[in-house]
Parts: structure tokens; C-alpha cells; sequence
């Protein structure tokens, strides 16, 4: 479970957060369809077994725009950071992200893991999503991943060939996209989450 | 003679440009288990998911009647509303959503085009409980995701769950017997005898005699080359256990 949950837009979102030796941040950043939403949080690590496990879930509809910015600094060795953003986009809306993860020179012992991947509803709808490295330190395991893509087909012929629509199909499909994080939020932010699917 | 449930004539159709069915006829009347047989790449899978609305799958010929509308003309989710129901070869994993969830939304999607109310929570439950019961399935599956880290057998079996929870009139078992030890194939069997009655109808796609053993046919077809080049009663399935599908024009 995630200790914090921002709804970006509505609550108030830390811009620097600097953790010393042994502090965790947990939190889940959240963008519901509708508004424009953006956020930018520099985590700085300074200190060592610090751990730094982010999430977010971006759903972006019609015109709207959403950007995450995150930068995680690993000054210090032997700390571990975990993100991973999740984006759905419909419409002409766009998404972005960028992150950035910097090991600093002697922060060996430095685990981190970035993820984003996006999902695409719309043939107009964009993502943009730009993960990086910068790693001056031997003795790391850092790694990240990126993707974008369309609802699978099959996987929605199978849902539809029980006789569910193909909207509410499509819905299942999306829950089923944004379940690694959804299954880490409580039930009532799950349901103003599942409300708010394009 | 029994009302026609299913006719398919002159049936061709297409897959990422290749023709793959080449003029199949087939009548299927009520009550009645027909088992399409054939080697690899004959187009058995093919007819399973062209008769299910398949995206990509695309009929150049021919027509197909189900219980007297043009099946081809409806959707996937109005055809299984008809009551046509595929049971997969490979089923589909979708993480998050529930057993329970994902059968809810079929079982009342289903009530609402047949112009029913939606059933209550204790309803469902127990109509879900009374189905899982049928196919040996204990109370934790329910919560679980769908498909996800389920076992081959389980998946089968998942399958025949969702057939028996959706009554169709009209059930396509597409190679269910691939992948499954003799237990599990026992209990997908006896699921699937359990349910024969002399409204609903079954099209059993297989390789093989193992499943036909359990499921006894009442015609037997053979699909070569796109076309159905015999049909017969049981004994057809004999003669290719002996002969192999190359000893069959």
C-alpha cells in the first residue's frame, strides 16, 4: 500500500523532497480525466538505505494535457529507488513524462528502476515519454523500461465474445493496464479512478 | 427431425489475405454434438472464430444462419447474447479484473439484451457459487484474476465455468482438449456432458480421438484444405485413428 496518494491539480504536491539515511517515501501521484495537470518533484537521496517507491496513474481525455516530471538523485550509495507511471490517453489529449535518474559519482550500491509505459485509445491521442539515465558510479543495478501501445485486440475480442460490450470491454482492459498500481491504492481512490476512465 | 440451429453455406473466408476456408457447408440441429476434425492448418480454428466475429478474420463468401438471422451481420457480444458461446484454445489473461467482476458484467450484459433486470448481489453469488460447485472449483477462484497464473487445466476449465454460467444455446469447444492431462480432460468432459440437452448444440474442433472418447459425437466432419471432405456418424473418428487424415478424400 501506498502511504501517500496525491491527486495532481487538486492536492498540494511537493516540488523537493531530500531523504537521509534510512528514509522512505512512498507516495502515488494521480492525474483523473478532465483538467490539465502537471507536476514536477525532485527527490534528492542523501543519505544511504533510503528507499524511494513511486507510482502514477495519468488518464487523459479530449484536449486535455498532462505532464509528470520527475528527476531522482542518488547522492549517496546504497539506496534504492522504484518508480513506475502509467498513462492512458484518449482523444487528442497528451501525456508526458520524463524522467530522469542520476547516480552520483560514488553512490555505488544504487538500485533503481523506472518504468512509464502509455496506452493509447485514440489514432490523435499522443504520449510522450522520455526516460534517462545519468550513472557516474560503478557497482549499480539501474534499469528502465518504456513503452506505448494500443488495447489488444484479442485480449477485447475474448471479453466481447462473453457478450460484454466493447466499451465497458475496453474499461476492463484499462483496469487491467493500470493494475500494477491500482492494486497497490485502497478501494475508494480505485473507484474515483475506474469513474474517471475514458 | 429437429429445428436447424446453425447453417453455413458455401462459407470462404480470408485471414491477413489467405484464404483459409474454401466453401464450407454445415448443418447443425438442436441437441445435437458434431465434431469437426482435421490436420493442422485445415481451417478448424478458423471456422471456430469466424463463426465468433473475430477481428481479422474475413468472410468473402457464402452466408451463415443461426437460429434464422445472419449471423455475420452481428457483433461478437450480440452473437454470444444469441447464444453462441467459444471456449477458447488459448484463453486470454486480463490482470485486475476479478472472476466475479468480469462474470458479472457478462451474466447481466446478457439479462439486459434479453430485456431482464440485472441480478441483485445475493443472486449472482449464488448463481456463481452453484457454477463453480459444477466444475470443482473452490471458493478462493472467484477473487482471482482472470486467467492470470491459472494452470492449462485450469484455464479449460475456466472455460466450461463461463459456458455453464452463460447457458449457450450453441458452444464451440476449439481444441479443448489441447494441453490437458487425462484428469483434467475428465472433468472438462463431464462438464461439458453435463450440460447436453436437446436445446443446445455443440461443434467439438480437435486433433484428436482422446477427447471424442469422452464426448461422444453424434456427426463427425473432416476439414481439409479449407473444405469439409466427409462426414459421417462416430465410426468416421475410427477410421482416421487408422487411416490418418491423408487416407480421407
Amino acid at each position: 500500500m501506498m502511504d501517500k496518494v496525491y491527486i495532481i491539480g487538486k492536492d498540494s504536491i511537493p516540488e523537493r523532497i531530500s531523504l537521509s539515511d534510512s528514509q522512505e517515501f512512498r507516495a502515488c501521484f494521480v492525474a483523473l480525466a478532465g483538467a490539465d495537470a502537471g507536476m514536477s518533484l525532485e527527490i534528492d537521496i542523501d543519505g544511504r538505505d533510503c528507499l524511494v517507491d513511486i507510482a502514477g496513474v495519468c488518464l487523459c481525455t479530449g484536449e486535455q494535457k498532462a505532464s509528470v516530471n520527475v528527476t531522482v538523485r542518488h547522492n549517496c550509495p546504497g539506496s534504492r529507488s522504484y518508480q513506475q507511471f502509467l498513462s492512458i490517453a484518449s482523444g487528442e489529449s497528451r501525456a508526458y513524462f520524463d524522467g530522469l535518474v542520476y547516480v552520483a559519482p560514488g553512490a555505488g550500491g544504487t538500485k533503481a528502476e523506472q518504468q512509464s509505459r502509455s496506452l493509447l485509445l485514440d489514432s490523435r491521442a499522443f504520449v510522450e515519454a522520455r526516460p534517462q539515465l545519468e550513472i557516474y558510479a560503478d557497482d549499480v543495478e539501474c534499469s528502465h523500461g518504456c513503452t506505448s501501445g494500443y488495447l489488444d485486440e484479442d485480449e477485447l475480442f475474448y471479453l466481447r465474445s462473453r457478450g460484454i460490450p466493447e466499451q465497458q470491454a475496453k474499461k476492463f482492459q484499462m483496469i487491467a493496464f493500470l493494475s500494477p498500481v491500482l492494486g497497490r491504492l485502497d478501494e475508494e481512490l480505485k473507484q474515483t479512478i475506474y469513474d474517471s476512465l475514458p | 427431425m429437429n429445428d436447424i440451429l446453425l447453417e453455413i453455406k458455401d462459407l470462404h473466408a480470408r485471414v491477413e489475405g489467405k484464404e483459409i476456408l474454401k466453401g464450407v457447408n454445415l448443418t447443425v440441429r438442436r441437441g445435437e454434438v458434431h465434431s469437426i476434425m482435421g490436420p493442422n492448418g485445415a481451417g478448424k480454428s478458423t471456422l471456430g472464430a469466424v463463426l465468433t466475429g473475430r477481428p481479422g478474420y474475413e468472410v468473402t463468401e457464402g452466408s451463415v444462419t443461426y437460429q434464422g438471422q445472419d449471423l455475420l451481420a452481428l457483433k461478437p457480444e450480440e452473437r454470444s447474447w444469441a447464444g453462441l458461446f467459444l471456449s477458447f484454445q488459448y484463453p486470454v489473461e486480463v490482470p485486475g479484473v476479478s472472476i466475479t467482476n468480469f462474470m458479472k458484467a457478462a451474466v447481466n450484459a446478457h439479462r439486459k439484451a434479453a430485456g431482464k433486470s440485472e441480478l441483485s448481489a445475493a443472486e449472482f453469488l449464488k448463481l456463481l457459487k452453484e457454477k463453480m460447485a459444477f466444475v470443482g472449483m473452490k471458493g478462493e477462484f472467484a477473487k482471482r484474476e482472470l486467467n492470470v497464473g491459472f494452470s492449462g487445466g485450469e484455464k479449460k476449465r475456466n472455460e466450461i465455468f463461463q459456458m455453464a454460467m452463460l447457458e449457450p444455446t450453441l458452444s464451440i469447444l476449439d481444441e479443448t482438449d489441447s494441453g490437458l492431462d487425462v484428469d483434467a480432460l475428465k472433468i472438462v468432459a463431464q462438464g461439458v456432458n453435463s450440460l447436453r440437452n436437446e436445446d443446445n448444440s455443440y461443434l467439438v474442433i480437435t486433433h484428436y480421438k482422446r477427447l471424442l472418447d469422452y464426448i461422444v459425437p453424434d456427426v463427425v466432419h473432416v476439414l481439409k484444405d479449407g473444405r469439409i471432405v466427409r462426414t459421417g456418424g462416430r465410426e468416421l473418428v475410427d477410421i482416421i485413428e487408422e487411416k490418418g487424415y491423408a487416407g480421407i478424400e
